[in-house]
């Protein structure tokens, strides 16, 4: 169940990382 | 109103898809004869490698072409194939990392060089490289022109990957949802879950483009008024 755990961790994780680079790359615009 | 109310619903409905591909993955799904829990990565590698591979990548090369084209050449088709190129490297690289996970209980190995997974990583590279071009130029149309350029020769890439489980023997299994006759060789739960994974990442792709082509419009906004600022200060300077 570790190896599952892992993927779950790298995909959902992963893009929510990218979901929240986007969110805050937008904030820094104009700073 | 529909397009609208469409914006509007993407978020709550991917969220809302993501969590059940969750549930129904880890707690309503049984485990497999062969592969036991492992299968239940295949609910979360599949949909990712599909959106990196087709829906992303494909979306970049569309807008690359309408981009290239005179008759649609416009910014909003540079900045498309822009922002779907970085969600395409992005879901690529967790493509690999997730297919690694899934391989190395199942394969005994964390990497192979195998024509699938060679494949894949070229095009990652290919992504990679797409997005460090987009920095080397600091002229719009120019780098537009030969960013789209070399996403269409990149896309060269994405055949010889679909089919390199049929051109050559490789690690990586081959079609294991259809037949050859066009029959599921997945059912019941694993089947429904399998398919709202795909519609789920795919929705999240869609939704993922649209807040990084916003943050693109944003950016661009802001350079050109910083540059028309700098101007009217050079002006006011005496500068002409």
């Amino acid at each position: 169940m570790g190896y599952v755990a892992a993927g779950y961790s790298f995909a959902f994780g992963g893009l929510a990382l990218y979901a929240l680079s986007i969110w805050w790359r937008g904030r820094r615009v104009g700073r | 109103m529909i397009i609208k109310l469409s914006q509007r619903l993407l978020g709550p409905v991917t969220l809302a898809l993501l969590a059940l591909t969750f549930w129904l993955g880890l707690w309503v799904t049984p485990p497999d004869k062969v592969q036991g829990d492992l299968v239940r990565l295949l609910y979360v590698h599949p949909a990712i490698a599909w959106v990196a591979l087709y829906v992303s990548f494909g979306t970049s090369v569309i807008a690359s072409c309408l981009y290239l084209w005179k008759r649609t050449r416009s910014a909003t088709m540079d900045r498309i194939g822009y922002c779907a190129m970085e969600v395409s490297a992005i879901f690529l690289a967790l493509t690999l990392i997730t297919g690694s996970i899934w391989g190395r209980p199942t394969w005994g190995v964390w990497w192979a060089w195998d024509a699938r997974l060679t494949s894949t990583a070229i095009l990652l590279v290919f992504a990679l490289g797409y997005l460090a071009l987009r920095r080397a130029n600091d002229d719009p149309e120019l780098r537009a022109r030969r960013s789209a350029v070399f996403a269409i020769i990149a896309a060269i890439n994405v055949p010889i990957d679909h089919f390199s489980v049929d051109w050559w023997h490789t690690l990586h299994q081959g079609a294991t949802v259809f037949t050859e006759n066009g029959n599921f060789l997945v059912h019941g739960s694993m089947l429904v879950t399998l398919f709202v994974s795909l519609f789920a990442f795919t929705l999240l792709f869609f939704w993922l483009l649209r807040a990084r082509y916003r943050l693109e419009v944003k950016r661009d906004v802001f350079y050109v008024a910083s540059l028309d600022e700098a101007l009217a200060q050079r002006r006011r300077e005496g500068v002409h």
